[in-house]
């Protein structure tokens, strides 16, 4: 409310205060995707030119200047905002790199250098690569596999430019598993936390409280799904919201595995670990955290009063790596220190 | 809920400061007042005459403050606008964006660079021990400590718990507790 009121304050005091002093022949503020920016820069400082001498400071006057001005100066903002929609590679309006700040995918940071990611850097990255290194002597040609996608083979006349059939043993082509090099190291890419509130299809601050706690222990701003039918047996319904979601990338995800590794996992009464049949054989791997769990996060924890402790929600997480099979992504989260029992499926 | 303590670090982002420096007779000059002052509501005549306490009486007051203040503050986000650069300042904002992705993809490739030599360096070790035998290995010797070095038996169980520890400044002289019993 205040910040609203300022906002609305602020913008006319600026504007009265927005003295500019500049004018130049062509359009301020415009530049083109494809034009260098370098050109707009200076060649040389302004702080190396000498000050104006005594006689244009004393002929100096900006207010007759300003009214003697038939039209109003053009702001000096910098203008230029990348297309919102991406019209082809022969639209002559690009937009800019994801990496330069004027993208509208660009995200800026990272801001801190979480320890986990230093662990993982320096010791974590040599050590799998050092345990899991397989050596081809020089010259070793790889044999070749049968053909992923079969083709039909049979006299029936319907074989005939029929579209290829799927591999053996599954609806779906798996991922291939390049050999091990010290590009091919596993890495962690992102952490998905999900959390179905079932409940808050008849009150809303379920939603609202899974949301907020979501949010505070990822530190990332959370996405709302609704059911997409009626499951009577789960008591879902169509068309209402029953979860929410939060997808960490980059620093976040350093963040948020080095708190559950190191402050949450460890409190957990007579936790085993996470399942070895966990694991979609390409490199996520999902486990759950239950209500009471999560309220083991620093961030709940400091601030338990603040949420009706009813309403707190379970979480699943799901870790995804650059690992193509469950073995190279769970040996990657053990060393990590997110333990594993029971049989494992790979 | 009243402007708090809560929204301080963002007021310097939205007060112009030179209020003062005006001169007193400018004539865009403007009192800074605000809005929920200068507009009072109108207060309208009661819909019932029954006390407020009696129509409350049968619904009870379900709504939690806690809940009340989750909602205010999920709608309410303390996230400060956008940067608005002016012209040279956003050239020097790109300036210094380009120092540091060239500053971070120098480290990427360093990074990559030592893991390289590592990955050679084993390549080598593990091509000598393969061609060691070329050096008079006899008898049950003879591609023994390649066999041994391709042995991958246990390395996929996984690594002990131990090992995952996040390196500190100061680390602990006894980092696992050994003799830990219920």
């Amino acid at each position: 409310m205040a910040l609203r009121e300022l906002r609305s304050k602020a913008a006319s005091t600026l504007w009265r205060d927005l003295r500019p002093c500049v004018s130049s022949a062509r359009p301020n503020g415009l530049r083109h995707a494809s034009s260098n920016p370098l050109d707009d820069l200076e060649s040389s400082s302004s702080l190396s030119a000498p000050p104006p001498s005594n006689d244009i400071i004393k002929s100096w006057d900006p207010v007759v200047r300003t009214r003697s001005r038939k039209t109003q100066l053009p702001p000096s903002r910098y203008q230029f905002r990348s297309p919102k929609f991406y019209r082809g590679p022969l639209h002559p309006h690009q937009p800019p790199p994801p990496s330069d700040p004027s993208s509208r995918l660009f995200q800026p940071g990272p801001f801190s250098l979480p320890r986990l990611e230093q662990t993982y850097e320096s010791t974590i990255a040599p050590d799998l690569l050092t345990m899991t290194y397989a050596h081809t002597p020089p010259g070793w040609v790889k044999p070749p596999k049968a053909q992923r996608l079969r083709e039909w083979v049979g006299d029936s006349p319907y074989f005939k430019n029929r579209p290829l059939r799927g591999p053996r043993g599954g609806a779906h082509l798996r991922l291939l598993t390049p050999p091990r090099n010290f590009r091919t190291i596993p890495k962690l890419t992102g952490v998905t936390v999900h959390s179905m509130v079932p409940a808050a299809q008849d009150d809303s601050a379920y939603m609202h409280v899974a949301g907020m706690i979501i949010q505070a222990i990822t530190n990332v701003r959370v996405t709302t799904h609704r059911a997409r039918k009626s499951v009577a047996s789960w008591g879902l319904r169509d068309k209402k919201f029953v979860s929410v979601t939060a997808k960490l990338e980059r620093e976040d995800v350093y963040h948020f595995l080095g708190k559950l590794v190191d402050v949450v996992l460890p409190r957990i009464k007579e936790w085993k670990g996470v399942k070895g049949t966990s694991g979609d054989s390409s490199g996520n791997i999902t486990f759950g955290l239950e209500p009471d769990v999560v309220a083991f996060f620093p961030e709940i924890e400091v601030n338990y009063d603040v949420y009706p402790p009813k309403m707190i929600p379970g979480c699943h997480i799901t870790i995804h790596s650059t690992a193509t099979n469950d073995r190279d992504a769970r040996l990657l989260l053990q060393s990590i220190g997110i333990p594993f029992y029971g049989k494992m499926v790979n | 809920m009243p402007p708090s303590r809560s929204l301080f670090p963002f007021r310097p982002t939205f007060r112009p400061t030179s209020t003062s420096q005006l001169p007193q007779t400018c004539l865009l000059r403007k009192t800074f007042t605000p809005t929920s002052v200068s507009t009072l509501p109108h207060k309208p005549a009661p819909f019932s005459s029954s006390s407020k306490l009696l129509a409350r009486k049968g619904k009870g007051d379900k709504s939690d403050p806690r809940i009340t203040s989750i909602r205010y503050h999920l709608s309410h986000a303390l996230t400060p606008r956008p940067l608005r650069l002016s012209r040279l300042r956003a050239l020097r904002h790109w300036t210094i964006h380009r120092a540091w992705q060239l500053h971070r993809s120098k480290q990427r490739a360093a990074a990559e660079l030592s893991l390289e030599k590592q990955y050679a360096s084993m390549r080598a070790a593990c091509e000598a021990l393969r061609l060691i035998d070329e050096n008079g290995m006899t008898g049950r010797n003879v591609g023994r400590l390649y066999r041994a070095a391709m042995d991958k038996t246990g390395v996929w169980d996984g690594v002990p718990i131990e090992y995952a520890r996040c390196q500190t400044d100061f680390p602990a002289r006894e980092g696992w507790n050994h003799g830990w019993t219920r």
